[in-house]
């Protein structure tokens, strides 16, 4: 039983990890919480559904419509509910955060208005494909979303810090002045970022259609707020930490429902979140000082 | 300095005038007539139309307004459904009905949606001398509340008994786990029965599982349930969870049967959770594939003008207006107090759920129908 | 003739608005030290539970039940507020949702005490109790041509008038005194602040837990008015409600915390016409607001405007009333 749920675990935690990078993609560079993030993710999850079940179109178009549906969300979102705030004059801190709030109700109603409010059943036979171990059953599906979150992972470390693209996004989120007087192009950069996250958020949408076979406009909501736990976990902003934090979320969370109480398993993340605050504010892979990994 | 105060509590309190006028805009002096003809009255219904249980709402008000048309249509009665969303929350549910009830062409209420709100609407509603009736409030002591508070929907107490006996004779089963969502007053309402009678019937309970709303990762639970090698899970869960539920444990091989409550009783199951939901028990009121006139004539009434089947909340729904209709023309009259005296008189009124009646607390008598699902639809379990 | 003007349906909404304003001071007073809680949720519930509990199980009369609600919400707070003082600005905003998230699962798992999400029911309802006693002292509502529950809703919506006037009034002082002048420093600047020899801990807390008491407050005659509470009423999205009515009103301001309470109130009431779009229109109000006065509706040059305005109505235009009516 321990093997199969470390493997519960683990599909869990990548999916929250692939969440969680794409908040810690825009808190990195905007030092804003994105809290339509999670809306944005369960859009891209009823695209998968849209695309598979409804119009019965193979999974690769899937994750491509799915893709192109959050990145011009993220596009619309960065233009109105973010731009329009940044640089002004006597805009409090709080104003972003409200902002993506506004933008997470309206998608939430939205989707309601447009898929309804019931499950959507995500019916594709790749995600029927099995494997036996032993006495245990995994699924590819697993296999992939794990596979994917950690290729996400290892793409991003690398584009952020190998790529010109990647080092104008870290010079705009060390110094957003500086680097444009560097000469990066911080408005394109920032649009990149919150672009890029959203297609984060639009893959794992997908995934969690394959992996649990339910889709509904509630998702967001709860996983927006585990994905805002993980990066707190991980340090906020740090690309690794993020994927860190997501695992140990998953894992935590599936432990304590094999060996206590399933009652307090939507309480870990924010009981983790305020101890973690607590001992090491900065996060268990952030570092103190401005050169943080992000 | 204070001037400045003057003014923004002007400003609040004229906005809160005019908005406060909009609010009340539809409340007419007009009393309904009362000398001969039909009666003729208005009917208000709180529905749970906005948020995450907007399905809910929805299934109700389409059985409400199938079974308005009839009634209109049949003209023994007149009636003008007014109805109101309370988003699922109390506190707008309360404001609704605060609403509808200082209409005082408005007879009796309908609804709300959620036990939860009906704990706080109907005192509300008892103590304003207000006929109420609930016909998704499924909880424990709802009719209990005051003498004018009434249900059509039948409570848990009723239909998760008769299901699980027979779910537990049938597969002689002794060792069970229960699954239930433990944020929810319906759910948790449904745990609290399934565990009072499981142990009544002296089953030994291996585990208790909970889950919550918006969590669609249930392996965890279900691996710990597999683990304990049950003979038979029971799930209070809503429809919506309960078929994922279904579907995730089918997927890791549990092919134990489930026995549920009620709000796990609709052909959604099937449709989200496919060959996953077969070997789903449940009791119910309600059963669509029965041989009946009438059931038939209003699932395929319901389909053409909605689209889809007919659930067990479209059909109480359905059922609580023609009770209604039934109340106004015995009582003869549009008033609150009479048609209370002539709904708590209502005996063996036949509806599409069957013979109904009210106890003396205003609450269901009727016998559920065990069903089971099996290759891709409910049917009758025996 | 008064029974003519009063409706309940008003009174509910208006008893509404009063309760959501002590929940907008509750969040503008933290602000005015600049610290963001999103945990008033939290505290909202423990000052309900509180109250509720000890007036179900040991008799306690509603108005110490109110005051203990408060009281043990505010130890909460000073429990809270000392250990997060070390996180600032969006951390503090995550530490205290998630400390309400925290609160709301304890609230849903100690069933022994709280009945989980059955709920508590059966409170004692702070108009029906008023009542009767009223009653006990031979006095009948239909003195005043009102119906009881007419009475009743009245009563409530009189006591938290009453309540909220004294609150604003209290905090109106405070805003002027020593402790408003340290929260608006520390606010502007922190380190300034404490160079200046302010006592940073100490105010922090001190807002921090005014906050916490004010939620609890707020939360125990949430209770008492509607007779029935459950873990699910102070989940996520009543903090995120909590935290509209300062923003959108105003964070600069106390009137920017009561203007957003009462307009936000009124709103979801108001546009129930199109009850279907209403959460979509929620939204959008959310982002035109930020994009176009993120400070707010009500800010410090709105009210400066409106002086001048009743300035010179005051002086021009008294004349001409005057007339008018002659």
């Amino acid at each position: 039983m321990l093997l199969e749920q470390i493997i519960n675990g683990i599909t869990l935690g990548s999916i929250y990890a692939i969440v969680a990078l794409g908040f810690t993609l825009v808190f990195g560079v905007l030092g804003i919480i994105n809290m339509a993030h999670g809306e944005i993710f369960m859009i891209g999850a009823f695209i998968g559904v849209l695309i598979t079940s409804v119009l019965g179109l193979p999974l690769w178009i899937a994750f491509i419509a799915a893709i192109g549906v959050t990145v011009i969300l993220g596009y619309m979102l960065e233009r109105i509910a973010l731009r329009p705030l940044r640089g002004k004059q006597g805009v409090s801190h709080l104003a972003p955060l409200i902002s993506t709030i506004g933008v997470s109700i309206l998608l939430e109603n939205l989707s309601h208005h447009i898929f309804g409010a019931g499950n959507h059943p995500f019916r594709h036979s790749f995600a029927q494909i099995q494997f036996q171990v032993g006495s245990i059953t995994i699924y590819l599906v697993q296999i992939l979303i794990f596979v994917i979150s950690i290729t996400l992972m290892v793409v991003l470390s690398y584009w952020l810090s190998k790529t010109k693209a990647g080092k104008a996004l870290r010079a705009t989120a060390e110094n957003l002045e500086t680097a444009s007087l560097l000469g990066v192009n911080t408005k394109r950069t920032i649009t990149t970022t919150v672009i890029l996250a959203s297609a984060l958020g639009g893959i794992a949408g997908i995934l969690v259609g394959m992996a649990f076979n339910s889709v509904n406009p509630q998702m967001g909501l709860s996983m927006g707020l585990k994905g805002l736990a993980i990066i707190i976990l991980g340090g906020m902003g740090n690309v690794k930490g993020a994927m860190a934090g997501g695992l140990l979320l998953g894992l935590a969370e599936t432990m304590i429902v094999a060996y206590g109480d399933s009652g307090y398993r939507d309480a870990i993340a924010f009981i983790t979140i305020i101890f973690i605050l607590l001992l090491r504010p900065q996060g268990i892979f952030g570092k103190n000082t401005a050169e943080a990994g992000r | 300095m204070r001037n400045s105060f003057k003014k923004v509590y002007l400003l609040i309190s004229v906005l809160m005038v005019v908005m406060l006028a909009a609010c009340s805009e539809d409340e007419t002096n007009a009393t309904s007539e009362k000398s001969g003809g039909p009666v003729s009255a208005k009917i208000g219904v709180i529905s749970y139309m906005t948020g995450p249980g907007a399905a809910y709402g929805e299934a109700i008000t389409n059985g409400f307004n199938l079974a308005l048309d009839e009634i209109n249509e049949k003209g023994d009665v007149k009636i003008e459904l007014i109805i109101e969303d309370s988003a699922g929350k109390q506190d707008q549910a309360l404001t609704v009905a605060q609403k509808l009830m200082s209409s005082d062409d408005i007879v009796a209420l309908l609804g709300p949606t959620l036990s939860t709100e009906m704990n706080v609407v109907g005192p509300e509603a008892d103590i304003n001398g207000i006929p109420i009736m609930g016909t998704s409030t499924t909880a424990a002591g709802i009719p209990q509340i005051g003498e004018y508070v009434f249900r059509n929907s039948i409570p848990e107490s009723l239909a998760i008994p008769a299901a699980l006996e027979k779910a537990v004779n049938k597969y002689g089963a002794k060792k069970v786990a229960i699954l239930y969502g433990n944020d929810d007053l319906f759910t948790q309402s449904g745990f609290d029965t399934m565990k009072a009678e499981a142990e009544n019937m002296g089953l030994e309970i291996l585990t208790i599982e909970t889950f919550q709303k918006g969590q669609s990762d249930y392996n965890a639970q279900l691996t710990k349930i597999k683990d304990l090698q049950p003979d038979l899970i029971l799930a209070s869960a809503l429809y919506n969870e309960g078929a994922v539920i279904m579907d995730q444990a089918r997927k890791m091989g549990i092919d134990l049967p489930f026995v549920g409550g009620n709000g796990f009783n609709s052909p959604q199951v099937i449709e989200i959770a496919g060959e996953a939901s077969e070997g789903l028990i449940v009791a119910t009121p309600w059963f669509g594939e029965k041989d009946d006139p009438k059931v038939q004539d209003f699932v395929k009434k319901y389909e053409t003008e909605y689209g889809h089947k007919p659930d067990q909340f479209a059909a109480q729904a359905y059922d609580a207006l023609y009770i209604m209709a039934e109340g106004l023309k015995n009582a003869g009259v549009a008033d609150r107090d009479a048609l209370r005296d002539a709904l708590a008189e209502i005996k063996d009124l036949d509806g599409i759920l069957g013979k109904f009646s009210f106890d003396e607390d205003g609450d269901v008598i009727m016998e559920p129908t065990v069903l089971i699902i099996k290759d891709g639809a409910f049917q009758q379990f025996e | 003739m008064l029974g003519d003007i009063i409706n309940p349906y008003h009174l509910q909404i208006i008893s509404f608005i009063l309760i959501n304003i002590i929940l907008g001071i509750s969040i503008y007073i933290t602000l005015s030290s600049g610290q963001l809680s999103l945990g008033n949720a939290g505290f909202m519930g423990i000052g309900a539970y509180t109250s509720a509990l000890l007036t179900i199980n040991f008799d306690l009369p509603i108005f110490l039940g109110i005051i203990l609600g408060a009281v043990v919400a505010g130890v909460f707070g000073i429990l809270i507020g000392i250990p997060a003082l070390r996180l600032s600005g969006v951390y503090l905003a995550i530490a205290t949702l998630g400390f309400g998230e925290v609160i709301r699962v304890i609230f849903v798992n100690w069933e022994s005490i709280t009945q989980g999400s059955i709920g508590l029911s059966g409170i004692p309802h702070l108009g029906r109790e008023l009542f009767k006693t009223f009653k006990l002292t031979g006095f009948d509502p239909d003195m005043l041509g009102l119906k009881n529950n007419q009475f009743i809703y009245l009563l409530v919506v009189l006591i938290l008038l009453l309540v909220n006037i004294l609150l604003v009034w209290f905090f109106i002082r405070q805003n002027k005194s020593r402790v408003g002048r340290a929260f608006a420093a520390i606010k502007m600047d922190e380190k300034a602040a404490e160079s200046m020899g302010i006592n940073i801990t100490y105010y922090k807390v001190l807002s921090f837990t005014q906050g916490a008491i004010l939620a609890g407050f707020a939360g125990a005659l949430y209770a008492h008015v509607m007779a029935y509470i459950s873990p699910a009423d102070f989940a996520y999205h009543r903090a995120i409600d909590i935290l509209i009515f300062s923003i959108f009103g105003g964070s600069e301001l106390i009137w920017g915390a009561i203007f957003g309470a009462t307009f936000m109130t009124i709103l979801p009431e108001a546009l129930r016409f199109i009850s279907d779009y209403r959460y979509m229109i929620y939204g959008v109000i959310l982002i035109a607001m930020m994009a176009f006065r993120p400070q707010g509706i009500i800010d410090v040059s709105l009210l400066k405007w409106f002086k001048k305005k009743l300035k010179l109505k005051r002086g021009g235009s008294l004349g001409i009333g005057t007339k008018k009516y002659n």
